[in-house]
């Protein structure tokens, strides 16, 4: 299979601008000829999404190129969607995943609809599908709760605050967690975090269902795999160097969870072409 | 799905048969066609590998503003970064260092002066962005002035020798690793004082040269500093050779560079007084060097600064400055 690493083989890709609730969602859409199913990837939170911006998208085009057509998209308030991040709640990021998601079911509503999440765009898709949203889901480094995925972006930020600080200047997570709880508001990579927001990250859990794929399995009759990316996946998870890491071929990650996802929707052989086999 | 929206629309640039993703910030009283007065556009450039939102959005911000003082902006993603397709590998900073994006970034900036009627394009780059927008200025005609954060003039490496690295740990870590780190730095200094006003071995060249024939036509020029590590103010690290200084001096007297230090921000000057400072300094600069009739943006005092003036101009903060890192960075 050649690696879309190396690959200038131009694919189909829309870029185009959703509306929500008074502001818009800049989507990309990657399109196959008769796909075998559609995804939509819940990316990662604010500066998670500039650390991790080309595995992702090639992660989009690779599954374009397994003729699995795409969706991605920006939260709201963070990256080329409009809105501002302050004002956002993880109830916005939710509804975003609902609308896009029923967007691109209705796309085509006989080609099963799957979600797809990293970090805390795992969360999000996580409890759409626990709504009963989608045909499957896949879940990479799936936080407990947003407050985890909050801290696990917060420890990345701290780790490179801490590489250019000398003595009295380093500070802790823990000294900038202390500062949000007393109410200041915390800047990181460039994005207001507020108490509010903080606070609310403790009640926006993964739905217990979704703790296994075993328990999955059984409290929802669909396709769920759940994988706990290594280190080895940085940017994609905490670590990595920005221009270099983020270049490296992820064919290793990427086969395998194509094969799931092709493996589980692939169509059966019906008249019709509609209908459909979960192996 | 849209590809406009009120303030900004998608575009896809397509000079060279390579497409290239971008967003054009659009102002208010303009319009895409040759009917109304031609004025310049700023065009921002990726930072390494960063989408064209860059470090905290900041660049969609900048661009915003850009726009709302009359100036079309339009950000793009170079060839296999962020939305754009195209080959890309691990070597990409080498690629930057080397004039790599020139081409692409000369054709994105021929085709927006004819698609818009633009007198001109003002280059936007941050980091290893302006080194992308120093070799397109010096590589295309349509080139009006050069907007750079941070930029370097050496050759950095991707990733650092894990002995060297794992020594700067200690020196950050620990008392001694401290004084170590002092003492190393004395003696830098004593090396440098040996070498007299020469750039270090690992200088770009290349690079340098393209910024003299560039910055020696008098192209305006607003080069803005953040605070370096161990840096004291506006001057580098002791016993690290002061590049902005140098370029400075080489661009000669009848350049139109102007120097500013962003005490508050950070290397991604994406902070918030950071990035207020940038959107400050970057309106009064394009007031004074690119003023528009039909806009009333133009500062009181604003006026064309010159070669040399390296004034701090954001003393308000008492932000702990905060650098990220950055490849680029432990020059």
């Amino acid at each position: 299979m050649p690696s879309p690493l190396h690959s200038s083989k131009p694919l189909e890709e829309r870029a185009g601008y959703f509306p929500v609730s008074g502001v818009h969602l800049y989507t990309v859409l990657h399109e196959a000829p008769n796909p075998l199913a559609r995804v939509l990837l819940v990316g990662p939170f604010a500066s998670e999404r500039h650390n991790s911006y080309l595995p992702w998208v090639r992660w989009a085009r690779f599954l374009a190129g397994e003729q699995i057509e795409v969706l991605r998209y920006d939260y709201r308030g963070i990256g080329e969607s409009t809105g501002d991040f302050e004002q956002m709640t993880f109830a916005d990021w939710q509804q975003d995943v609902q609308r896009l998601a029923a967007w691109l079911e209705a796309r085509s509503p006989h080609v099963p609809l799957l979600l797809h999440g990293l970090g805390m765009g795992a969360l999000l898709a996580g409890r759409a599908f626990d709504d009963g949203v989608g045909d499957g889901l896949l879940l990479w480094s799936p936080p407990q709760n947003a407050n985890q995925a909050l801290r696990a972006t917060l420890m990345r930020w701290v780790g490179l605050e801490q590489i250019f600080k000398f003595g009295d200047e380093r500070k802790s997570a823990s000294d900038y967690i202390r500062e949000i709880e007393q109410g200041n508001r915390l800047e990181v990579d460039g994005y207001c975090w507020s108490l509010d927001l903080w606070r609310d990250s403790f009640h926006v859990t993964m739905p217990q269902s979704l703790a296994s794929e075993e328990g999955a399995a059984l409290a929802y009759k669909r396709p769920v795999r759940i994988v706990k990316l290594t280190r080895e996946a940085a940017p994609l998870t905490k670590g990595g160097i920005v221009g270099y890491d983020d270049l490296k071929d992820f064919n290793w990650l990427f086969e395998p969870n194509c094969s799931w996802v092709t493996g589980r929707f692939a169509k059966s052989a019906s008249p019709s072409g509609m209908g459909i086999a979960y192996a | 799905m849209r590809e406009a929206i009120a303030d900004r629309e998608l575009i896809v640039l397509d000079g060279l048969g390579t497409q290239m993703l971008g967003t054009l910030h659009r102002p208010a009283d303009w319009r895409a066609d040759t009917s109304v007065p031609a004025r310049p556009g700023v065009l921002f450039l990726n930072s390494l590998s960063l989408p064209r939102a860059a470090s905290g959005d900041s660049a969609v911000h900048w661009a915003a503003s850009i726009a709302a003082e009359g100036y079309p902006a339009c950000r793009v993603d170079l060839p296999g970064v962020g939305d754009t397709a195209g080959s890309s590998s691990t070597e990409l900073l080498d690629f930057i260092n080397g004039g790599g994006f020139t081409t692409a970034a000369t054709a994105a900036i021929e085709e927006l002066v004819e698609r818009y009627n633009l007198t001109g394009v003002v280059l936007f780059g941050h980091c290893a962005g302006s080194v992308s927008a120093i070799y397109a200025a010096a590589a295309s005609k349509n080139c009006s002035g050069l907007i750079l954060l941070d930029p370097y003039f050496h050759l950095p490496q991707a990733r650092r020798p894990k002995v060297r690295e794992g020594l700067s740990t200690w020196a950050r870590r620990s008392a001694l690793g401290g004084l170590m780190s002092g003492l190393y730095d004395r003696a830098r200094k004593l090396l440098l004082m040996l070498r007299g006003s020469q750039p270090p071995g690992n200088a770009n060249t290349e690079l340098l040269a393209r910024w003299k024939q560039v910055a020696s036509t008098g192209v305006p020029i607003l080069l803005l500093k953040a605070p370096g590590i161990k840096a004291q103010g506006a001057k580098p690290r002791v016993g690290e050779f002061d590049y902005i200084d140098y370029v400075v001096q080489l661009a000669g007297r009848k350049s139109c560079a102007t120097v500013k230090f962003v005490e508050s921000a950070d290397h991604s000057f994406a902070n918030r007084e950071g990035h207020a400072a940038v959107q400050m300094h970057i309106d009064k600069w394009l007031a004074a060097h690119f003023p528009l009739d039909a806009v009333e943006a133009v500062q009181p005092g604003a006026g064309p600064l010159r070669v040399g003036e390296s004034d701090i101009t954001n003393h308000d903060s008492n932000a702990v400055p905060a650098d990220r890192v950055c490849a680029l960075e432990g020059r």
